[in-house]
């Protein structure tokens, strides 16, 4: 079969067709970049997503800190971990990167914290 | 009275990377002033990834972006001021700024306007009904979502396909709300296509195209909406009207330049970018007062930010050491198919990044500049799309001696 998907990798917003069936792609065309290609053969496959969200954070100049899986998960795994951020609270200071949940879901990724929050001043 | 080389107004990504490149050029005395408790502007909201494969080939969020910056800054160390308001500038350079501690007064030899822009709101768009609680434009609604752990609503209409639109209704779904839908009432999505893909197909939330809000019913809080169909000159057509329950409604309707502050300086402003009338080094017709970002003109890639500060710092330098001399005044014109082209004239003939939006989506165009009939650059696209600012650089040395340039999409 022929689809045409857009390219999430970059704002290029890339539109890619594929041609393809249950065992092979056949063809690709309109990727402008190699990583175009690559996300359409997961695309068929297993959709991957990066999560971002955040978590409740305790004692912090910022009620919340933003996180975000340091690389993308499958796409059906992605409410999944929205759930396990609401049940968390974490304590301040937060430091970019610190690592909040490991290998979240067994998913070979771990959720971050991508803002730096300080402790609060009282 | 305080004296300083470099005044910036705002903080956020237009404000900071202006900073740093004037202080990598080897301006000392630099202050910047932000309203807010802290540096970083709208990108401290933008939770999202999709800042930075421009300029670091990397995905990073808004929040990481915004202190891969303010980390700059502080380790240059250059001055800022927080929970400061610029209240009032002169054609002088004289600024007024309010804080805590009072009222104080600079004067600048020269002003980096990067104070952002703001949303349109519905009295702006004029939807009638009653006025419940409910209704909040999307980027205020990512504040208190995102910065204030407040969740807004449980059942969202969104109307406008905008990016901040978009990016909100996935953020809502994950937090527990039901999207019913997004309206735009054009015929195409206003936002960047990667996201309707990963905001609203990945998560089935329907978009409808050609549909408005005419209506909003509830005393205390929102009710519901009717929603229409429209044709295709944008007139409702009273027939589709349909009512949808809901308790929110989200308006993700477009970005206005906030150039209150540039209009009490005498700058003259384009009425088509909504941002201050510049040469190419982002200078407006005010001499030594400079505008960069959001303020200048709406963006929707961050990068573009922080490429067009870091240019506008190049001209502050030369401003400063009386280098900036006009060989030339030259009045770019619009044609076809463009809402508008930045700069608005260009004076030195250097090097020139020309940013522009086309005005509806197309297939197979052409950006074509042209001194009258010869053709000076070419640049072909496979597709066009209003969502997408377009950038093309001119060389000197192909503007070397034009007497006249027109841009077109053909
Ligand atoms: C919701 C949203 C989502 C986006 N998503 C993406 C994305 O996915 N990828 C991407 O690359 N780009 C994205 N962008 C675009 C990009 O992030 C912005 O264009 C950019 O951050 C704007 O920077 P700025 O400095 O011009 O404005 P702002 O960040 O708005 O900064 C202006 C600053 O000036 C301050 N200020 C204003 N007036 C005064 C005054 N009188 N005195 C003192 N301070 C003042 C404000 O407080 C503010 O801090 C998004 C933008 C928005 C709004
Ligand atoms: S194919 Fe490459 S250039 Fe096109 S959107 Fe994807 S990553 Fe960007």
């Amino acid at each position: 079969m022929k689809k045409e998907f857009i390219c999430i990798v970059c704002p290029n917003s890339c539109r890619i067709t594929a041609e393809y069936n249950e065992q092979q792609i056949k063809h690709i065309e309109g990727a402008q970049c190699k990583k175009g290609e690559e996300f359409i053969k997961n695309e068929i496959k297993n959709p991957l997503r990066t999560f971002v969200g955040s978590v409740k954070c305790r004692n912090g100049d910022y009620q919340l800190v933003s996180v975000k899986t340091n690389k993308p998960i499958p796409k059906k795994y992605i409410k999944q971990v929205a759930q396990k951020t609401h049940e968390l609270v974490v304590e301040a200071p937060v430091e970019i990167g610190q690592v909040i949940i490991s290998d979240v879901l067994g998913q070979h990724a771990d959720l971050v914290a991508t803002r730096k929050v300080r402790k609060k001043v009282l | 009275m305080i004296n300083k080389d470099v005044v910036i107004i705002g903080g956020g990504a237009a404000g900071l990377a202006a900073a740093v490149a004037c202080r990598d050029k080897g301006i000392e005395d630099i202050l910047i002033i932000e309203r807010e408790s802290a540096l970083g502007g709208i990108l401290k909201q933008c939770i999202h990834d999709g800042f930075g494969l421009i300029k670091f080939q990397h995905s990073y969020t808004g929040p990481e972006y915004a202190q891969k910056y303010v980390d700059q800054v502080e380790k240059q160390e250059i001055a800022y001021l927080l929970d400061s308001m610029v209240i009032d500038i002169t054609s002088q350079k004289v600024l007024t700024v309010v804080n805590k501690s009072g009222l104080k007064k600079y004067k600048a030899k020269s002003i980096i306007l990067a104070m952002g822009c703001r949303e349109r709101t519905r009295g702006a768009i004029g939807i009638p009904g009653t006025r419940p609680t409910g209704i909040y434009t999307a980027g205020v609604a990512q504040n208190l979502i995102n910065i204030h752990n407040y969740m807004i609503g449980k059942e969202v209409v969104i109307l406008g396909s905008g990016d901040i639109g978009l990016i909100m209704a996935r953020r809502l779904m994950l937090e527990g709300a039901t999207i019913k839908m997004v309206l735009e009432l054009l015929p195409y999505g206003s936002g960047l296509p990667r996201n309707f893909n990963q905001c609203l197909s990945d998560f089935d939330i329907p978009l409808y195209l050609n549909h408005t809000v005419v209506d909003i019913k509830g005393n205390k809080r929102v009710e519901a909406i009717t929603m229409a169909e429209v044709d295709h000159n944008g007139k409702v057509i009273l027939s589709t009207c349909q009512e949808v329950p809901c308790d929110t409604l989200l308006l993700s309707v477009g970005l206005i330049p906030e150039n209150e502050l540039s209009k009490m300086a005498g700058i003259q402003l384009d009425s088509l970018t909504g941002g201050a009338l510049v040469d190419e080094y982002g200078q407006s017709t005010v001499k030594g007062i400079f505008a960069c970002g959001n303020v200048l003109q709406v963006h929707d890639i961050v990068d573009n930010v922080s490429l067009e500060a870091e240019h506008i710092a190049c001209g502050v330098e030369k401003y400063l050491s009386s280098f900036l001399k006009p060989k030339n005044d030259i009045a770019i014109e619009i044609g076809e198919g463009l809402r508008y082209v930045l700069p608005q004239r260009i004076q030195y003939l250097d090097d020139t990044v020309f940013s522009f939006r086309v005005k509806k989506p197309g297939k197979k165009k052409q950006i074509v500049f042209k001194n009258d009939n010869r053709i000076i650059k070419e640049k072909s696209f496979i597709r066009v799309n209003p969502a997408e600012m377009i950038r093309i650089k001119l060389t000197s040395s192909e503007l070397s001696d034009i007497k006249h340039l027109k841009v077109e999409l053909n």
